[in-house]
């Protein structure tokens, strides 16, 4: 199979969006919320006990 | 980088065009410990008082070019110093022959080419080792000169990058000429396997700073990727409409580490080989401007705070190779400018921190692509495959473990044994030498791999668009945020007198 050029792919994309789905929806937001809690947990306990 | 799904890319890459090319006998990543650990274990011959790597030469901030070579051996100090300049070159040139064949390259091509790239590297690095680009303020009084422009001889990684972008986007057939022999992975990874012991040796002094650095550098990725990832993917889906087999890769590859994350990430999704690769190529640009730009702020900013400026240059630029680097001339920068400040830093801490916090991010990668993998095999694609663990272990980027390897050593070794902390300080200061070389031949080889032109002619605005908008007006600044909520504070030991 060829090697699609880049510039007919994002061509291809702008006519076929593919809408976000419910799983990357929850993907994205739990990796984010998870990230911020995360972060204010590990900076309190790094400052207390590191 | 995880090589496996690099070579996987690869031969999807070739086996579509036609011809296969031949097996490798070993991975990039294995070359590398293997190329990393020879140098360290040879240079530690000294600790049986038989110096094997003095002769090795080293370039010191010059005014007279005469004087500026020298063995790192005082022991050698009457060997002529071309002679010393050839054995170097020969040294490696003979250890990089051997990784050829192991990597299945035509020696007698690499050969050549490597002694081109090797030449116009080493030029490079004599260049910003010149007086009046490199000296530091107190040297200026001893070098003679009245002026410079502070740059330390670390400058000579940013001529060697400019060489590196001119041969690239002005010389495209020399670029392909010379192919073989850019392998800026390879070079990189070698000299984190030294870095590993040079670090240790650091490390030995600061057990508890080091240990500090290990947990607060943990705390950091962990927290950093689990919120560029979502963001920069939402970004590429929603405001750029990319389809998600683009999206994870560009997500993974600007958030996480470049190159290595996007090829996994891709490999993980079952993408086809041509997302990574251009996202990777994509990344490898942008890391060439963020190492022109970043360690500069990094060193006129964050120079009361060296860890600070370590965590941010790995956190903040993409790949092994240009985050080291920037991590080694923010070092610099930061030392030079601390002294200027009258704040007397043991320097080499900023470098630590910042292949530290990258060895954990490469780490990061193989787990993250494993949830990738599960997340797409399961709920997106539902290929109703099983996702196996030993993917973690695939993904793995294995010259992690020279570089393990070598600062635990020296570490075990200088606690065990503290008469012999001065011999082993030498000889990791003669495989310094070898360390700094890879480092030079890195940075002209990511400068020669780096055609913007060509990546415009593709249409790569689209996707450098997503980049410039999260790296620029996100990653940067949540990274500096992360970097300074666990480093700050967290200070190097000061030089006494």
């Amino acid at each position: 199979m060829p090697e699609p050029k880049l510039s007919e792919e994002l061509k291809r994309m702008e006519e076929e969006y593919e809408p976000l789905l419910p799983v990357e929806w929850k993907l994205i937001s739990y990796t984010f919320t998870a990230g911020v809690v995360l972060l204010v947990v590990l900076v309190v306990v790094s400052r207390l006990f590191i | 980088m995880p090589t496996s799904t690099k070579k996987a890319a690869r031969t999807q890459i070739s086996s579509s065009a036609g011809a296969p090319p031949p097996q490798p006998r070993m991975t990039e990543d294995w070359l590398a410990v293997c190329i990393g650990l020879f140098v360290f274990l040879v240079s530690l011959a000294l600790l049986f008082r038989v110096d094997l790597l003095g002769w090795a030469t080293t370039i010191s901030v010059w005014t007279v070019p005469g004087k500026s070579l020298a063995p790192a051996s005082a022991a050698y100090a009457k060997v002529p110093h071309l002679i010393s300049l050839l054995g170097t070159f020969a040294f490696l040139l003979v250890v990089l022959a051997f990784g050829a064949r192991a990597l299945r390259i035509s020696v007698g091509r690499f050969v050549q080419k490597f002694t081109v790239i090797f030449a116009l590297s080493y030029v490079c690095w004599w260049l910003g080792s010149w007086a009046y680009i490199a000296a530091t303020p107190d040297k200026r009084h001893a070098l003679g000169v009245g002026w410079s422009l502070n740059l330390t001889n670390e400058s000579g990684y940013i001529i060697a990058l400019l060489a590196g972008l001119v041969v690239a986007n002005f010389l495209p057939g020399v670029t392909g000429w010379m192919q073989e022999a850019l392998r800026p992975e390879l070079y990189i990874k070698s000299a984190i396997v030294l870095l590993g012991g040079f670090l240790g040796i650091t490390a030995l002094s600061q057990q508890r700073l080091a240990s500090t650095i290990v947990m607060q550098g943990v705390c950091a990725i962990v927290c950093a990727y689990l919120i560029f990832w979502p963001v920069v993917y939402y970004v590429a889906r929603r405001w750029f409409g990319f389809s998600r087999e683009w999206a994870a890769p560009l997500a993974s590859g600007i958030s996480i580490c470049g190159v290595s994350a996007a090829i996994a990430t891709g490999s993980a999704i079952r993408a086809r080989p041509v997302v990574p690769v251009m996202v990777s190529s994509l990344v490898v640009v942008f890391s060439v401007v963020e190492i022109l730009v970043l360690p500069f702020v990094a060193g006129h900013y964050l120079y009361s705070q060296p860890l600070v400026a370590g965590a941010w240059m790995s956190l903040a630029v993409k790949t092994d190779g240009a985050a080291v680097a920037s991590g080694a001339i923010a070092d610099s920068l930061v030392h030079a400018r601390a002294l200027g400040a009258g704040l007397q830093f043991q320097p080499g801490w900023t470098l630590g921190v910042a292949t530290t916090v990258k060895v954990f991010i490469d780490i990061f990668i193989g787990v993250w692509a494993f949830v990738l993998a599960w997340v797409w095999s399961a709920k997106i694609e539902r290929r109703n495959e099983q996702v196996r663990a030993r993917q973690i272990w695939e993904r793995f980027p294995k010259f992690i473990l020279g570089y393990v390897a070598t600062f635990l050593l020296v570490l075990i070794l200088g606690a065990l044994f503290p008469d012999l902390v001065p011999r082993i300080k030498s000889a990791m200061g003669e495989a310094n030498i070898f360390r700094t070389l890879f480092f030079v031949l890195t940075f002209f080889a990511i400068g020669a791999v780096s055609n913007f032109r060509r990546l415009w002619q593709e249409g790569i605005a689209k996707l450098a668009g997503v980049y410039v908008l999260c790296l620029f007006g996100f990653i940067i600044w949540v990274g500096l945020l992360i970097s300074w909520l666990f480093f700050h504070g967290v200070l190097p030991p000061t030089v006494k007198g």
